[in-house]
């Protein structure tokens, strides 16, 4: 996944990309007559140097390759990264980090 | 490929470890609360998230635009100077209507971009979201906003 992190006054801000089919059971059941082959990211969540910054819960509602945007402060400087974490329905995880610029 | 890609993770187990306690440590809402995602209307989501708690209109702005082009991909803000434990968003348009909740802390600004789909369902829609404060209580806002085409079905 792709992370772009930006500090300004004090304020980190990031703006990310995880690359997922992100489908719904709707979508799932018209392409395979399967409700439950349908994945989505299920939880999502940020770091820096060890402390969460960001952290949600999912559902099958968000978009494809769904992009996000989040604000932090209190943590984090210069050259640091974000480190991001997701896990989806079927359990499979993917990261991303970048570096505060 | 697949076999290559576990063998090179299990190589780099130990930085493998030392990424997974943020998940471990991380509140999981769809474990923890489960009737929030199966529910089908906004109330019956915020009722199955923190109870019949009394919420007021508050220092809660969704933003999104007035007609979504695209109803999967439509791009929404919430934001809120309240000082917050957990940011949840709802809507009434798909077959359930949450769709995510945010959990805050000491380093969190509330101000959050996500793109969700917005099923069309040839009335207008509202996106509803529900700030659980520190103080205990909560404060809502909402916008209400048109789906052009697509939604939840791609």
């Amino acid at each position: 996944m792709k992370v772009k992190a930006k500090l300004k006054n004090g304020v980190v801000s990031v703006k990310c990309m995880a690359k997922h089919v992100m489908t719904t059971y709707d979508i799932a059941a018209k392409q395979t007559g399967n409700r439950d082959d349908a994945n989505f990211i299920t939880h999502i969540s940020a770091s820096v140097n060890g402390k969460t910054v960001w952290e949600a819960s999912t559902s099958q509602f968000l978009a494809k390759n769904p992009i996000f945007k989040y604000k932090f402060s209190g943590v984090g400087a210069k050259g640091d990264k974000v480190e991001m974490h997701w896990v989806d329905r079927k359990g499979k995880t993917g990261k991303g980090k970048g570096k505060i610029k | 490929m697949q076999r290559r890609k576990f063998l090179s993770l299990v190589g780099l187990g130990a930085v493998a470890m030392s990424a997974a306690p943020v998940a471990l440590s991380a509140t999981d809402w769809r474990a923890d609360k489960p009737d929030v995602w199966t529910a089908h209307s906004v109330d019956d989501a915020i009722k199955a998230m923190f109870g019949s708690k009394a919420i007021t209109e508050g220092d809660v702005t969704v933003t999104t635009p007035d007609v979504a082009a695209n109803g999967g991909a439509v791009p929404v803000n919430v934001k809120s100077g309240i000082k917050a434990k957990t940011v949840s968003v709802f809507q009434d348009a798909n077959p359930e209507s949450a769709v995510i909740v945010f959990d805050c802390n000491e380093y969190s600004i509330i101000n959050y971009d996500m793109k969700m789909k917005l099923k069309s369902v040839g009335e207008p829609i509202t996106v509803t979201c529900v700030v659980e404060g520190t103080d205990g209580k909560l404060y809502l806002g909402k916008r209400t906003l048109d789906v052009a085409l697509g939604g939840c079905e791609g």
